[in-house]
């Protein structure tokens, strides 16, 4: 086994998967027992059960369907099943991504010598968080002790800053992937890279490509022959099939050559005869056909710039990454566009892969497992960073055992013998802390002593340790928001979008409704939810907390106080607890969710749905003469002929179709909401001048001067927002101009008086009714008594007991706290 | 969905989690200094060392933890976050060093205003008593 610490990373890709190892100072890519680098994702088991993975597997893609599966990826975290017939038996997405971990960690073992304990595995940079936490599961299967997850962006750019000379610059990461594409604004400062901001189009990648020019065949065939073969026709589907395989054949061809032949002879049919496909492809052909598709991943590029105040030429570097960056037309195109140059010596489809093995280092995920501790010496706990981007860290140690450690002095020197650090005494609690010097690039291993007051050597263990110089990223960003659903279909945010993790945060809740002990129907959920908008019914719901009658030690009234924590791990796996302090009880049991199934009936009531929302929005739009949201709906109307294909392929059996569909559709509706805000948007425009002048009133009245300075801020940020017609952005300063407000409100001498008349005049909905009318009462003596700290705490345990609609609880996931 | 209004926590709270007095720098510290400091601090709290579970603010000594200096470090990371909180970091947290301790409630309740150990400090920042 090696002396020093590997790093293993792996790209497990919907179409090819890729380990790399870095060993400190360079990555190598690890190859296959076929010798390639690329290892196809594809699984096939046959009718004895036997598992091959990879090239071997792939060859039997086209002739043995039933027991061949690929694609998988896009299945991880779903409930669906895939079925081997000969085998006589069905695995789920996430055990067919453990053997391809399982070949990829097997060739591993070839190239170390040792079978890897951990490993960073990277994903998709807006995975769900139960696909990460498959992905997670997957590698648990495959044999990993312990894995944690990376985003692609990050990686590539991880990959492409390591071998980086400039020490500070924005970067931009182009990755058009088989069926989507993302770009990241990455920014690099003192070797410490962050990510800025991300943006993506979900229905543009390689598959486009290769759809625009099966098209343009067909247009060719029809043209020449005067035969036309219909896409919608599903006696074609399997000719298509292999027209499309041969069309990426020649699309991949091109990127060498000028002109390429498609032959494919019978594949396809029509009344009767046989269609002979003879054409050469020119490379000008295939650029003219994908130039709009280039086109709009540029406007992504673009846009995601501009909402970070940059233009193109303002960027360091761009960093392809994926298949399709490979082709001449669209990288000639690209760097035109975006004015910067390509990393060079990068290769676009093996960077993912290479910089989770650099990450690895960060993330200090030695693939050889724990170190042995050395029983001979003495204990010391060392803290340290892995890798550093910093010259001159700092090691902080501890003798954690019993001895004595009056007079003992430590010293540490790095084993090229070239620094040494001075002698530095214990403190009272065992510890010291030394500024070590690194040498750039490279893993720098130090060596540690100690010598006791009369200057005898003390062994210790462990006796040497390892840091990595070169370029890190900070805690990896979390890719969604994650918050609590409310009962009234709000969210409380617990982490937002780019939170660095891991992280936990508690918030106390309220429940809305009592949960009787021994009961079997009453259950209180705290469904968790992870999404950007404001709504809960528009976030999806990742995981649920449920504390149920049978569970509670006594009945739990309504209003009854509950302290949420939720973590989440580096890798972006969620746990979460509920203590209820009334009943001394701590609830852990999280049903962590599924993406949900994609059944074909609820998928086409969706695109049925979609279309009368379109057809509304639409007549709308044109009395308003709303260009901007007139375009956004030919853009869903679009997209949502390809939604309603894959829902059909889905009525076929074609379960990764469906989740296709399932995802498109939730993107769709929430362009369609912001349709339908934009529709509302004079309704808003009228609540925020209403909200500012009232806030104006009170905190000039009440406020402090930085109060009012703030209002003043806000209300610019309200003007902005107004400007831009920006729905979210305006809410969001609403929410802030509100929450001064109510806070210069609450200094009125009347106002809690007020507020509790308020609440009062609804106590005969409360979900207590008792308790309310006691409040009510203890509320009057209070104002009586003009005890005004009495009669706050009154109106807030009032409040907590008002009823919630039931339709917006029904919408906020049935959530069973406020 | 919405995010936690920073108007919605107390003064006192914004000023002693305010990421300078967390990791126990100036609002002029370089973001190397800031990483390398917050790395530090991280090893000393995972080896349990006293010396590191608390820090000085203007209002009083507060609880240091794991959380607090992840959040300070990725708080100082980006460059418009940091001026907002350079603002807040004005005041010197040593002048008060002998303060008595103050730890943060676990929810988002307001501190109680009788245990703040310098009123003044508010109103040094333009905050208005109440």
């Amino acid at each position: 086994m090696s002396l020093r610490p590997l790093y293993v990373g792996i790209d497990l890709g919907t179409t090819n998967s890729t380990a790399a190892v870095f060993d400190g100072e360079k990555v190598t890519l690890v190859r296959n027992s076929q010798g390639a680098t690329l290892t196809p994702s594809v699984v096939r088991i046959d009718a004895r059960g036997g598992v091959t993975v990879g090239a071997k597997a792939r060859r039997f893609l086209e002739t043995d369907a039933d027991n061949t599966r690929s694609e998988f990826k896009r299945l991880m975290g779903t409930a669906q099943t895939l079925d081997f017939k000969a085998g006589k038996t069905s695995k789920r997405p996430e055990e067919l991504a453990a053997e391809i971990l399982k070949s990829l960690r097997a060739d591993v073992k070839e190239h170390l010598g040792f079978v890897p304990s951990r490993a960073v595995i990277s994903v998709p940079a807006l995975f769900e968080l139960p696909q990460s936490a498959a992905t997670s599961e997957a590698a648990r299967m495959a044999g990993f002790e312990k894995v944690e997850l990376i985003q692609e962006p990050v990686a590539s750019a991880l990959a492409a800053g390591w071998s980086a000379e400039e020490k500070t610059g924005s970067w931009l990461v182009y990755d058009l992937g088989g069926g989507t594409f993302d770009v990241s604004l990455l920014e690099t400062r003192d070797g410490l890279l962050r990510v800025v901001g991300h943006d993506g189009d979900n229905f543009l990648g390689g598959r486009d490509f290769d759809a625009a020019l099966v098209d343009w065949v067909l247009h060719e065939v029809e043209r020449t022959q005067g035969v036309t073969v219909s896409r919608a026709d599903p006696k074609h589907a399997a000719g298509l099939r292999k027209l499309k395989l041969a069309v990426e054949e020649v699309k991949i061809e091109l990127t060498r050559a000028t002109e390429a032949s498609l032959v494919l002879s019978g594949a396809l049919e029509v009344s009767g005869q046989a269609v002979e496909i003879d054409l050469v492809v020119e490379r000008a052909t295939l650029e003219a056909v994908t130039s709009a598709l280039v086109e709009r991943s540029i406007e992504v590029c673009k846009r995601l710039l501009a909402a970070h105040g940059l233009g193109p030429g303002q960027i360091g570097r761009v960093v392809l990454v994926g298949g399709p960056t490979v082709m001449p037309a669209l990288r000639a195109r690209v760097r035109e566009a975006l004015g910067a140059p390509f990393g060079e010596g990068l290769d676009p489809m093996t960077l993912v892969a290479q910089g989770a093995s650099i990450y690895a280092a960060t993330a200090g995920l030695d693939a050889r497992g724990e170190a042995k501790v050395d029983e001979s010496g003495r204990r010391v706990w060392l803290q340290y960073p892995a890798m550093s981007s910093d010259l001159t860290p700092h090691v902080i140690g501890r003798l954690v055992d019993a001895g004595q450690n009056q007079g003992v002095k430590i010293r540490l020197s790095r084993n090229d013998g070239l620094w040494t650090s001075p002698d530095v005494a214990l403190d009272e609690e065992g510890a010291f802390i030394v500024t070590l010097d690194l040498l750039p690039r490279r893993p720098n291993v130090f060596k540690i002593e100690a010598k006791s007051a009369d200057g005898k050597v003390i062994a210790l263990s462990p006796s040497a340790f390892t840091i990595v110089q070169g370029m890190t990223i900070g805690d990896p960003p979390l890719s969604r928001t994650v918050g609590v659903a409310l009962a009234d279909d709000a969210v409380r945010v617990y982490f937002a979008r780019g939170a660095p993790l891991p992280a936990k945060r508690t918030f106390v809740h309220h429940t809305v409704e009592s949960v009787s002990r021994g009961s079997t129907e009453c259950l209180l959920k705290i469904p968790i939810v992870q999404g950007e908008l404001a709504q809960a019914h528009l976030c999806r719901l990742v995981g649920s907390l449920e504390i149920g009658g049978a569970s509670v030690k006594a009945s739990l009234p309504a209003g009854s106080a509950v302290e949420i924590t939720l973590e989440l791990d580096r890798g972006g796996h969620l746990s979460a607890r509920a203590l209820v302090p009334a009943l001394g009880q701590i609830f852990e049991q999280v049903a962590h969710l599924l993406v949900p199934d994609a059944s074909p009936d609820a998928l086409d009531a969706t695109v049925t749905a979609m279309r009368g929302r379109i057809g509304e929005l639409r007549i709308d739009a044109m009395a308003r003469n709303a260009e901007r949201t007139i375009g956004r709906l030919t853009y869903v109307e679009c997209a949502l002929i390809d939604a309603a294909n894959d829902a059909e392929a889905a009525r076929g059996g074609d379960a990764d179709a469906g989740q296709k569909a399932r995802r498109t559709l939730l993107e769709l509706d929430g362009m369609l909401e912001e349709c339908e805000a934009d529709k509302r948007w004079p309704e808003l425009e009228s609540r925020a001048r209403r909200t500012l002048s009232e806030a104006t009133i009170w905190v000039g009245q009440y406020g402090s001067k930085s109060e009012q300075m703030l209002l003043e801020e806000a209300a610019q940020a309200v003007e902005k927002a107004r400007a831009e017609r920006n729905a979210v952005e305006l809410q969001r300063q609403l929410r802030v101009v509100t929450n001064l407000y109510n806070a210069c409100f609450q200094r009125h001498p009347e106002a809690w008086a007020w507020m509790f008349e308020d609440a009062a005049s609804e106590a005969d909905q409360a979900t207590d009714m008792v308790r309310a009318r006691t409040l009510v009462q203890t509320g009057r003596k209070a104002i009586e008594k003009n005890d005004m700290d009495a009669l706050r705490g009154v109106v807030q345990d009032l409040w907590k007991l008002l009823p919630v609609s039931a339709q917006k609880r029904r919408l906020g996931h049935d959530s069973g706290v406020r | 969905m919405t995010e936690a209004s920073p108007i919605g926590t107390s003064a006192i709270e914004r000023i002693r989690d305010n990421p300078f007095y967390v990791l126990g720098l100036r609002p002029d510290a370089t973001r190397q200094a800031i990483e390398r400091q917050g790395t530090k601090l991280l090893g000393m709290l995972e080896l349990k060392l006293k010396s590191a579970g608390a820090y000085p603010t203007p209002v009083g000594r507060a609880e240091r933890t794991v959380e607090k200096v992840r959040s300070a470090m990725a708080e100082l990371r980006d460059p418009s976050r940091r001026l907002e909180h350079e603002i807040w970091a004005r005041l010197d947290p040593e002048a008060l060093a002998d303060a008595p301790r103050d730890v943060t409630p676990v929810d988002d309740e307001p501190a109680p205003r009788a245990a703040d150990p310098w009123p003044e400090a508010l109103a040094a920042l333009g905050w208005r008593a109440v």
